[in-house]
């Protein structure tokens, strides 16, 4: 197998970019709780940017990606990135050094964790979210991205298509999250008194950053720099912008202003969403996801406001609700006009792929569920999940790292 | 035109057509009360 320069280029440019989103997520989610925990959440997500890649090249790769044990899990064999050179890999992209490919992937395992991180923002103890995100990175995600996208997994046999992570990332972290919302409580004052985003501009310049960002997601998971890539930057971006522009629609008019955060968060539902399709659909598709996006995950958060779950950043309904809306719309939009290797989805005339489509999300919910609120119950034995009251009044910047955040 | 186009159009005239009939502006701006002081044009130098 020959090593392409372009596409090894493209690649690793692209880790470049979706390791950019995790601390773009910190800036995302810092902007959104008071200031006296804002430091403590932009620390989550620098926090698991280390955690992960240590995690990753030791075990978590081959967990993820190794030889396949009973369709359900990768084996051992790679632990240590043992036997994972710069060969290209055939399985997983024949034109790169098996390692580009590796690293790829390591960021998108690094995202992941730190994405739930936003639903017990404000009052969780930070020794055991070392100790959850570490054992959710291996018991649930490193799974599902066998399942999904190794080589053997039941879900890739059976024809599931997730290009760049709707499932394994999105609905994986986004269910997980309200779990994690539910066995952690409300904050302190929930429902009584808001809670104020403490900079909105920083929320923006992280929203931003993520956009850019994701196009190493979405166009880097074609590993090629080919004419998939440029389809799926161009729907990335598509997606985006309509499902922005549909969000400040809903809650102008839900709301009676037209919502700067709202487009924000608007934004990355879109990104959300058009993750899993990206590389399978047209731009009339992008423009339909994004859309669907604007109006689901607006209608999923204030289902989550009525039901009183303190998902403190929206986590589910931005990315549990958004990645289900984007596998299921794969389904409906996919067209092998895009990607030849894929498959038609129920509006190119195969209904069999929306069938796929909700096994694999079914599947991804089951196990969020399943293995997120054991991981809880479990680290719960050892170290209390949340911060005493004090602390939490106190805020977590000062309690769980000794630093504010301002000097002003 | 397929399915997915005529989705999309649909999707995109919601959205546009529905700004001509949403508000103008929501809240009623109080007027600011601005001080003498800020009134007077201040002189910057170095």
């Amino acid at each position: 197998m020959k090593i392409d320069s372009g596409d090894t280029a493209w690649v690793l440019a692209s880790a470049a970019l979706v390791m950019l989103m995790t601390p773009a997520l910190g800036f995302f989610y810092g902007g959104l709780v008071r200031r006296k925990n804002v430091l403590s959440t932009i620390m989550h997500s620098f926090f698991i940017l280390c955690l992960i890649s240590v995690q990753w090249v030791l075990w978590g790769y081959s967990l993820a990606f190794g030889p396949d044990k009973f369709h359900l899990i990768g084996g051992l064999e790679w632990i240590g990135l043992n036997n994972v050179g710069f060969t290209p890999n055939p399985d997983y992209a024949p034109t790169i050094p098996h390692q580009a490919y590796m690293v790829f992937q390591m960021m998108f395992a690094v995202i992941t964790p730190a994405l739930i991180s936003g639903a017990f923002a404000e009052r969780q103890r930070f020794k055991a979210f070392v100790l959850f995100s570490l054992l959710w990175a291996t018991f649930v995600y490193d799974p599902i991205a066998h399942w999904v996208w190794g080589a053997g997994g039941w879900l890739h046999n059976l024809g599931a298509l997730d290009f760049a992570g709707g499932t394994v990332v999105h609905i994986s972290s986004g269910v997980s999250a309200l779990v994690a919302a539910l066995v952690l409580g409300r904050r302190l004052g929930f429902g009584q008194q808001k809670s104020e985003p403490h900079d909105a501009t920083m929320t923006i310049l992280g929203a931003c950053l993520l956009w850019f960002g994701w196009f190493g997601f979405n166009a880097g998971s074609a590993v090629a720099a080919g004419t998939l890539a440029t389809s799926a930057f161009v729907v990335t971006n598509t997606a985006t912008a309509m499902a922005a522009l549909t969000w400040m629609t809903v809650s102008w008019y839900h709301k009676r202003q037209p919502s700067v955060l709202g487009a924000a968060a608007g934004a990355v539902a879109g990104l959300v969403a058009i993750t899993p399709a990206s590389g399978f659909v047209n731009v009339m598709g992008a423009i339909v996801i994004g859309f669907g996006a604007g109006v689901v995950c607006y209608a999923a958060i204030q289902l989550r406001e009525r039901i009183h779950v303190d998902d403190a950043l929206d986590v589910w309904a931005v990315h549990g609700v958004g990645g289900t809306w984007g596998a299921l719309a794969t389904g409906l939009f996919a067209t092998i006009a895009i990607n030849s290797g894929a498959a038609n989805g129920l509006f190119y005339g195969n209904p069999k792929q929306v069938l796929i489509q909700l096994v694999a999300i079914g599947a991804a919910w089951g196990w969020s569920i399943i293995g997120t609120f054991v991981i809880l119950k479990v680290v719960n034995q050892f170290v209390p999940l949340r911060v005493q009251e004090d602390e939490e009044v106190l805020g977590l910047d000062i309690s769980q790292h000794g630093e504010p955040a301002y000097a002003l | 035109m397929d399915a997915t186009t005529v989705i999309a159009v649909i999707s995109c005239a919601i959205v546009f057509c529905g700004w001509l009939v949403l508000p103008h502006s929501a809240t009623t701006v109080k007027p600011v009360v601005v001080s003498e002081e800020e009134r007077t044009p201040v002189s910057v130098s170095a």
